[in-house]
């Protein structure tokens, strides 16, 4: 069963040049996931900001885990969520 | 990591860092306009009995390279025996070892002063740290005013994209207000670093 399309934010630091991590993410998440996805939502920010978060929970916070997300774990999360989705 | 005279001219001058820009080139020149020189600070490097080598750590996309590295641009324009060679940050990551900021941190601008022998005379990096408190209580003060920011610590993609546009205004306010006094702590330091050195 598919689950309800999730939708994706990442909110990058623009002034510190995190361009790269942020489309490499949306490139995986595309990947991976495609029309699975309602959105990927690329916010540009300050201050050290690389948050990603699935359907508004936070999944990854530059702040609180320190450095990027593992492409891996973000994937993780969406899944879940993709999961969860089909099961209610 | 040697640095040396062949290591040295591997850097590029300062105008050469700025015509060589792929982003930012505009704030970068607005904020070099901008800044207001001390004459304390053109005084006490005037003041230096020999010339200097400054070595820079930089890259363009960096917010407080685009701050910072346009004071000492300045500075040097009015001080002739200061040697700005820039370094990118990125293709000189052995340099960057170097200069770590708390020993772990790439932060950038790095400013390194050095003598004619490339013997360290001091160094300064990214921003002072009385310009860092200041914003956050500025930052806290604009929270506290608008309630509907909601927390400073949760994650800005949770606000409405209209409220978010106005978070960045009021963001973008505060650091306009607090940027002579930036400029001013940053020339403050550069001073105290070179005053405190026996060159």
């Amino acid at each position: 069963m598919t689950g309800k399309p999730v939708k994706v934010k990442i909110t990058y630091c623009a002034e510190c040049g995190y361009e790269p991590q942020a489309l490499d993410l949306t490139k995986a998440l595309m990947h991976e996931f495609g029309a699975r996805l309602s959105a990927i939502e690329i916010i540009p920010w300050e201050s050290g900001t690389f948050d990603v978060s699935v359907d508004g929970e936070l999944v990854h916070s530059m702040r609180r885990e320190g450095g990027f997300p593992e492409h891996a774990s973000v994937k993780s999360a969406v899944r879940a969520r993709l999961d969860r989705g089909s099961h209610v | 990591m040697t640095l040396d005279r062949a290591r040295w001219d591997t850097g590029i001058t300062y105008d050469a860092f700025k015509a060589a820009m792929t982003r930012n080139q505009e704030r970068f020149a607005e904020n070099e306009g901008r800044v207001v020189l001390d004459p304390e600070t053109v005084r006490t490097f005037k003041s230096l009995p020999q010339r200097l080598r400054v070595l820079v750590l930089a890259e363009d996309w960096c917010g407080d390279v685009i701050a910072n590295l346009p004071i000492l641009g300045r500075l040097a324009k009015e001080v002739p025996t200061l040697d700005v060679r820039v370094f990118y940050r990125d293709q000189n990551l052995d340099l960057m070892e170097r200069w770590l900021n708390q020993g772990k941190y790439q932060s950038i601008p790095v400013i390194v002063f050095l003598d004619e022998n490339f013997r360290e005379l001091g160094h300064w990096i990214e921003r002072p740290a009385s310009v860092t408190e200041r914003r956050a209580q500025e930052r806290k003060k604009i929270f506290a005013a608008h309630p509907e920011f909601g927390s400073p610590d949760a994650p800005v993609d949770q606000l409405p994209e209209d409220v978010r546009a106005r978070l960045q205004a009021e963001l973008h306010r505060m650091r306009e207000a607090t940027l002579a006094f930036a400029n001013s702590e940053v020339q403050r330091e550069l001073r105290e670093l070179i005053s405190g050195v026996a060159v």
